[in-house]
């Protein structure tokens, strides 16, 4: 495929441009250690220095809480009616790891069961990626398959370089994009994109402080349901819901009405927790996940075993966002550790 | 027993359950243990046996709030006080020292925190390192304990904790506004506001009810916004101040200015200390005396 350049000042006007064609989703810096992907209205308002958005951008392809349709009764009849959905859009500016992380959902809602909401989106959005130009403390993509300038999932991937960014092409819907502001790019003639790329790319990876060796805990995972680890882990777990929340690959919903009157209202479904106590709550009162130990299990066995056996995925990305923000620093770097060790003792 | 022990990297320490003496080992102590312990002796509630939990002053106000709550009996707890003289920002550590490392002597002194650990003695000097929910703190000394693990530290005087609150409280109803639209409306719901609160004990909280509704799961300005009053008035005369909503927020509302705009206005209304400051002393809410201004009947 392609590559191009685009010096920092047509960057700007690109962009700028992107968000009056299509809806822009970009990182923006909400607080000193907040970035959060948002709609903007052009390039003033991105950040692209960030690292790690604070909250993964998965929210745009399945919002936090998202309006599926709506409906209304009278004589005795039963109205719905579409909600509404946002038209073209460009994900600009993602982190290998998050674009991973939309790979490891495409197969949850696009695979067997076509889940109309997010295919409409996704279908919808182009995804620009962009190659990570420092490693933090928490980050651990290359031990999960992934890397700092991979740009696999992308429909473009940016490089930051010396005199602008370099931008290769990867689908033929990155292409179209190209091709639309061709005024904006110069051919990579001399070929430095995809060399400046592959440079940077093995001087982050020098910079990672912790590997993960994943090696056989699936395996492992597949033969130990009951593990005392699960228990010690889970009586420090608080229960709050922020690994779930912010990580790019949880896909859990639920889906509730809304009807002040009684008559007409709306249906939506939101982000959910399995590591919330009524998360697996009957209706009859029965919960199958009574104690915290059962439900940080399924987290971590949803992580490391449920997602491959399912779609020959890892469930984890490496972004290392939970491992950042956790409370009671529940690391999954130290789980994957510490399930190696006790398999060695097994 | 409920204390400290290392965690994943150098600039993080856990809360650690041990049952038998030769776990003991796995304990520290030192300025990056910042976890408020309280929280979990309502774990330990039904348990059989004592259970004994490590608390620095700003902990052990929650142990006097869950006492005077009857969450705990005061049999049932075996209390470690530990005299605090302020904690670390993790961050900063993190940013010095070597992830794998250990420290196996920590010091604080008026200027700074030392760190020691196999590659040398790291210095972080007081005024830019402490914690922020230490540089008010009331009480290095725990208000109650059994035992106290470590000489009392005199109570110093922090200044006015209110200043922030104040500073809000001038502000024009529309610009208030508008700044608590901006904080909530970037709430994620995790709960870990409600999760980590020592005041937050309820059988069933009223967010998890579905049946009535209360607050919606949708996550908008409108249902966030009353997800947090209606917290911050939840715990009103409860909250101890202990700092750690606002910790563990993942995006950086700032949960204890909202809680100290309730502490201040019940300050200014009965004139008692922090809730949990003495166990004498019941929540203001909480108790009915003649002298109670009644105003508004």
């Amino acid at each position: 495929m392609e590559a191009y350049t685009i010096s920092r000042d047509n960057l700007r006007t690109w962009l700028d441009t992107l968000a009056r064609d299509y809806t822009l989703i970009a990182p923006v810096r909400e607080e000193e250690t907040v970035s959060l992907f948002k709609p903007v209205r052009g390039f003033a308002e991105i950040n692209l220095g960030y690292t790690n958005s604070t909250v993964s951008p998965k929210g745009w392809l399945f919002p936090q809480t998202e309006e599926m349709f709506f409906f209304s009764t009278s004589d005795g009849q039963i109205t719905l009616a579409d909600a509404q959905t946002p038209g073209p859009a460009v994900l600009f500016g993602l982190r290998p790891c998050d674009i991973k992380g939309i790979l490891a959902l495409d197969p949850v809602f696009n695979g067997a069961y076509q889940d109309c909401y997010y295919q409409k989106r996704r279908q919808d959005t182009i995804l620009v990626g962009l190659s990570c130009t420092r490693v933090e403390r928490h980050c651990f993509c290359t031990s999960m398959g992934g890397g700092p300038t991979d740009g696999e999932g992308a429909d473009l991937l940016l490089t930051e370089m010396d005199d602008g960014y370099g931008i290769e092409v990867l689908t033929p819907r990155g292409e179209e994009l190209v091709n639309r502001y061709q005024q904006y790019f110069d051919a990579d003639r001399e070929n430095r994109v995809i060399p400046a790329r592959e440079e940077l790319g093995k001087k982050l990876a020098r910079q990672f402080t912790r590997n993960v060796d994943t090696t056989g805990v699936k395996e492992f995972l597949d033969q130990h349901f009951e593990l005392p680890y699960w228990g010690e882990l889970a009586r420090r777990c608080l229960g709050c819901g922020i690994c779930t929340y912010i990580c790019p690959t949880c896909h859990c919903f639920d889906i509730f009405d809304q009807s002040p009157d009684g008559e007409s209202g709306v249906r939506s479904r939101c982000w959910d927790s399995c590591m919330f106590s009524h998360f697996t709550r009957m209706a009859g009162g029965h919960n199958p996940r009574p104690t915290q130990k059962e439900r940080v299990r399924n987290r971590f066995l949803h992580k490391l075993k449920y997602h491959r056996d399912r779609y020959n995925l890892d469930g984890c990305v490496g972004c290392g966002r939970c491992v950042t923000r956790c409370p009671v620093n529940i690391d999954i770097r130290q789980i994957i550790a510490d399930l190696q060790e006790v398999a060695r003792h097994d | 027993m409920i204390g400290y022990a290392p965690g994943s990297e150098v600039s993080r320490v856990v809360p650690a359950f041990i049952s038998r003496e030769d776990e003991v080992d796995r304990l520290v102590w030192n300025p990056l243990c910042i976890n408020n312990l309280a929280k979990y002796l309502l774990d330990y509630r039904h348990e059989p046996g004592k259970v004994a939990v490590v608390v620095k002053g700003c902990d052990s106000r929650a142990i006097i709030r869950l006492l005077q709550d009857n969450q705990i009996s005061r049999e049932k707890v075996i209390i470690l006080g530990i005299p605090c003289p302020g904690l670390i920002n993790p961050d900063l550590v993190a940013a010095r020292l070597d992830p794998g490392a250990q420290i196996t002597v920590a010091a604080v002194s008026e200027q700074d925190f030392s760190l020691q650990t196999g590659e040398g003695t790291f210095t972080f000097a007081r005024d830019e390192a402490l914690l922020k929910k230490c540089r008010d703190c009331e009480q290095h000394t725990p208000v109650i304990a059994d035992f106290m693990l470590g000489e009392e530290i005199p109570p110093n005087d922090p200044g006015d904790p209110f200043v922030a609150v104040k500073t809000l409280e001038e502000l024009p109803v529309e610009e208030r506004s508008a700044y608590w639209d901006k904080q909530f409306s970037r709430c994620l719901r995790c709960y870990a506001c409600r999760n980590v609160c020592p005041a937050c004990t309820c059988r069933e909280c009223v967010f998890d009810q579905a049946e009535p509704c209360w607050v919606a799961k949708a996550n908008n300005l409108s249902e966030n916004t009353a997800f947090h009053l209606i917290r911050a008035f939840h715990v009103a005369g409860r909250c101890v101040d202990c700092g750690e909503c606002d910790r563990v927020c993942p995006v950086n509302i700032p949960l204890s200015l909202l809680n100290r705009k309730i502490l201040k206005d019940i300050k200014d209304l009965f004139n008692v200390p922090t809730p949990g400051t003495s166990l004498e002393e019941l929540p203001p809410l909480g108790a009915f005396t003649n002298s109670d201004p009644d105003e508004f009947m």
